[in-house]
């Protein structure tokens, strides 16, 4: 992805600040970004630099599109410097490896290898077009966030419950998804098959664009405890997103689709039929047609295989959370930072507390933009206060700080020796 | 048997480097083996490479029972007759001349895997297909073997020896476990790493990071302790392997076994000559397998492919003969509604980086039907993977009839995608291909058509009708297409 100019300098006023520059963005990360914080959670709260840190890749986005993969950094301190110097658009964190990243083009192929990253999760709205009415690509509303909501409830529960992990903090990407990082240390020592393990078992909707029906358990499967907590979880919320705000029964196109996957040609031609002369019905009363019309047919001897479960599995591929893999089940795989600027819509990508899941609104993050206001107005007393002088970041740090102090160090991990210029870091305060 | 050199302790051939530490073998290995522990004792290089070639005969015929059993009792047939022809094993029991049969087939099965094992350390395709394989064959044996072998399998793998009764189970899990499992059934307790298919398909319930396994899956955790193991064992094997490279005699036999895995994967054919960015088009309505059809219909159509599609069908094009500059001109076209720059910035890095021209310039191979059908399935929005495999049922159908299949074909198609042999199906489909082109009437007698493994050896066998190598140019064959 890379970030459009265009876009956000039509709204320039003489400021400048309106505008995503390596000028706006120095600002920002020399005067809110969490430094601080930032190195405590990577390091998980170790007295000194582990490899937990210093063996982590880092990527850095400049000037639109250069792209720098494996930087890394011996400690806060050099984190910070070389941030400020270079303020890229976007911070890209990766895995922990065999070695420090920025000598992996010195060491023979084989030697550096990805050893541990936190596991991750990365819902994006994308994948909800096909069930989303309001917005498409991506755009988001208040009323498409929702389908976030559902996701991270679900997929919350099920970390937790099912997989026993505790230290889980989900992030807005600051555009149209939701990121997800489990930071426990099973979770993080995982490797590719057992990430799959645990994407594969969170994983419900199955099937491409030539799939109708989505979702099809088998009665073994949809007696699974992960579906039946999550159905519980559906079914309060799903009339009102689905029905009401999305209207997915609507109009003929998007009856059509919900049909299709119907396992009755019968029904598909008289409910077609019936809706086709009286389009104006609300998606509620359609669903609850199309339901009553199903449990007459399926209550019958010899129905047809999946009629009986068509209005579960129907519910859960209008909602149930859809993840995107290939982020999850890869070691090596890179994720975008907490805290950075999203290029395109200068939002910060802010932790939401596990508490904020229904509450959380994206529209109302701040913007890079009214960051440097708020800055630039406040007293230049306040300037070596870093992000505490600001009081628009405050409540997200707050969060973020919560969630970084139930970290602990790893175990049997040995503190990196002073190689390279870490000595010096102390002389920085930050 | 007449052998050439004088036998030698196995340990000092190198099979020692392919397994953990040197066991005793004096009250021989029971039936079904994780093969933790080399062979010793001595024994030939001739009844090594014997012993070995029967074993990969077993091994290939497990992969392609697979690819072409129809039904579960007839892959275990297909490798019931493989094994019982060249790897037989039975139970010794009763004594004497029996329990000294059992004896030596136990030592051939042991000698014969540590000795692949070594042969096929040497690449990481080597190594995938064997480990594959050998976890097949382990499974097919379990199934088949009686209580007090699995049980000693089981012991070897480290399951826990008792499983918890339905009352604790349900106190754990609550109720739901009862509809799950069952009312009666027991279940084994493991850490969730160690079942990870099982976990992957919901196939167990996990609590807490606890996997609560069927006494019916109960095999998978002795397969994955043998898969893991076996892994970590062949790439261990991998670096020993140099060492051996004084043995004059050992090596020549290991390199040749290596070679016969046959299939491991699609070889470029060449023959073709180079493909064009404007033959791509005739050529995919004319020759391309099913799910290269259907991603390059969905490019033209939506005038963009997501990520995974895009490499399925790249790598196709590129080992179909399409070279790098063709390529840029083909997804440029294909990617109409960008500007240049959009294209530049955004894909045309990966259309470079899948010719080895860009990061670490790997020189990637086309995917597999294997590989394709397993790898991680499409998505929404996403048009890749196998349409035998991912694609609905009556969106199958429709799209067999309109390539005007004879309806029987159609039938049995659907008929075979719908029970899970994708390939087999594929290989119908491309037999059904082939008759169409050749008119009426078929030849007197038509030559078997190989099992369909890879897109590009779909499309060089319907360019080569049916016979492989492609000999005439793309071109003629266009010439003559509908």
């Amino acid at each position: 992805m890379t970030s459009d100019h265009e876009d956000t300098t039509t709204m320039a006023v003489d400021d400048g600040l309106d505008e995503i520059s390596p000028m706006t963005l120095g600002l920002y990360y020399q005067r809110l970004f969490p430094h601080e914080l930032y190195y405590k959670w990577l390091n998980y709260n170790a007295k000194t630099p582990t490899n937990d840190f210093t063996h982590r890749e880092f990527s850095f986005t400049i000037n639109g599109d250069v792209y720098l993969r494996y930087q890394s950094f011996t400690d806060g301190a050099d984190f910070q410097r070389e941030l400020q110097k270079l303020s890229p658009n976007k911070i890209d964190i990766g895995a922990i490896f065999t070695a420090q990243p920025k000598y992996a083009k010195t060491l023979q192929p084989g030697v550096f290898k990805a050893v541990s990253k936190e596991l991750v999760f990365d819902i994006d709205m994308t994948d909800y077009d096909e069930v989303r009415t309001c917005c498409r690509g991506g755009d988001i509303c208040n009323k498409c966030w929702k389908f976030m909501t559902v996701a991270m409830h679900i997929l919350d529960k099920a970390l937790r419950e099912d997989f026993g992990f505790e230290k889980i903090m989900w992030v807005y990407s600051g555009r149209r998804g939701v990121h997800c990082w489990v930071c426990d240390e099973r979770a993080r020592k995982l490797d590719d098959t057992g990430r799959k393990a645990v994407a594969g078992y969170l994983t419900l909707i199955r099937g491409g664009a030539e799939q109708g029906r989505k979702v099809n358990l088998s009665q073994r499967a949809g007696s699974h405890p992960h579906v039946l907590r999550s159905m519980d979880i559906v079914e309060d919320y799903f009339e009102d997103i689905v029905l009401i705000d999305q209207e997915v029964l609507l109009t003929k196109e998007r009856w059509t689709k919900i049909l299709s996957a119907l396992p009755d040609e019968e029904l598909r031609k008289t409910l077609d039929a019936r809706w086709s002369k009286n389009p104006d019905v609300s998606s509620v009363e359609k669903w609850s047609e199309m339901i009553d019309a199903i449990d007459k047919k399926a209550s019958k001897r010899g129905s047809k295989f999946g009629l009986a479960t068509f209005e579960r599995d129907m519910m859960l591929q209008l909602i149930y959370p859809r993840l995107d893999e290939n982020v999850t089940t890869h070691l090596g795989h890179l994720l975008k930072s907490p805290f950075c600027i999203h290029p395109k819509t200068g939002r910060v990508c802010t932790p939401i507390g596990a508490d904020q899941f229904d509450s959380y609104d994206p529209m109302s993050v701040p913007t890079l933009s009214q960051l440097l206001r708020e800055v630039n107005s406040s007293s230049s007393a306040s300037q070596s206060n870093g992000a505490n002088g600001s009081t628009l970041m405050s409540e997200h740090i707050a969060i973020f700080e919560k969630f970084v102090a139930t970290l602990s160090p790893s175990t049997n991990e040995h503190t990196a020796n002073g190689s390279g210029s870490g000595g010096g870091g102390g002389s920085l305060d930050f | 048997m007449f052998t050439q050199h004088a036998p030698r302790p196995l340990a000092a051939s190198g099979l020692a480097a392919s397994g953990a530490a040197a066991g005793g073998l004096k009250s021989g290995p029971p039936r079904l083996s994780l093969y933790t522990h080399p062979p010793d004792g001595e024994a030939s290089v001739d009844e090594l490479e014997a012993f070995a070639l029967d074993r990969l005969q077993v091994l290939r015929a497990v992969e392609d029972a697979q690819l072409r059993g129809r039904g579960d009792d007839d892959v275990r047939r297909r490798i019931d007759a493989a094994l019982e022809r060249h790897l037989p094993s039975h139970s010794g029991r009763g004594g004497g001349a029996a329990a000294r049969q059992a004896a030596a087939e136990r030592r051939k099965d042991t000698v014969s895997h540590f000795v692949l094992r070594l042969a096929f350390s040497r690449s990481e395709d080597l190594r995938t297909w064997f480990v594959r394989q050998e976890t097949a064959l382990l499974r097919h044996r379990f199934r088949a073997a009686d209580a007090a072998d699995r049980a000693a399998l089981l012991a070897a793998a480290h399951v826990p020896a008792t499983p918890l009764p339905p009352a604790e189970r349900d106190a754990r899990l609550g109720p739901a476990a009862a509809a799950f499992y069952g009312a009666h059934e027991p279940v084994y307790a493991v850490a969730f790493e160690r079942v990870p298919a099982l976990v992957a398909r919901a196939q167990a319930v996990v609590r807490a990071g606890v996997a609560y396994v069927a006494a019916a899956d109960v095999a998978a955790l002795a397969e994955a302790a043998f898969r893991d193991a076996l892994a970590a064992a062949l790439a261990l094997c991998a670096r020993a392997l140099p060492q051996l490279g004084e043995d004059e005699r050992l090596l020549p036999v290991l390199l040749s076994l290596g070679r016969q895995s046959a299939r491991a994967e699609y070889q470029p054919t060449g023959a073709a000559g180079a493909l064009t960015a404007d033959a791509v088009a005739p050529l995919a309505a004319a020759a391309f397998p099913p799910c290269m059809r259907h991603l390059h219909a969905q490019l033209v159509h939506d005038r963009h492919l997501r990520h995974a599609g895009r490499l399925q069908l790249g790598l196709f094009l590129k080992a179909a003969g399409l070279p790098l500059a063709d390529a840029m001109v083909f997804w440029r076209r294909a990617f109409a509604g960008l500007t240049d720059d959009q294209f530049q910035k955004a894909y045309a890095y990966n259309v470079r980086h899948s010719y080895g021209q860009e990061g670490r310039r790997a020189n990637y191979t086309p995917y597999s039907c294997h590989r394709i059908i397993t790898a991680s399935p499409p998505g929404p929005g996403d048009h890749h993977g196998c349409p035998f495999r991912h694609h609905a049922p009556d969106r199958l159908r429709a799209a067999l009839h309109a390539d005007r299949l004879p309806d029987a074909d159609v039938r049995e198609i659907a008929d075979l995608a719908r029970a899970g042999h994708c390939q087999v199906a594929c290989t119908r489909h491309l037999e059904a291909r082939l008759a169409q082109r050749r008119q009426q009437p078929p030849p007197p007698d038509p030559a078997p058509v190989p099992p369909v493994t890879s897109p590009n050896q779909y499309l060089d066998l319907l360019l080569t009708d049916g016979r492989g190598a492609r000999a005439e140019p793309a071109a003629a064959v266009l010439a003559g297409a509908p």
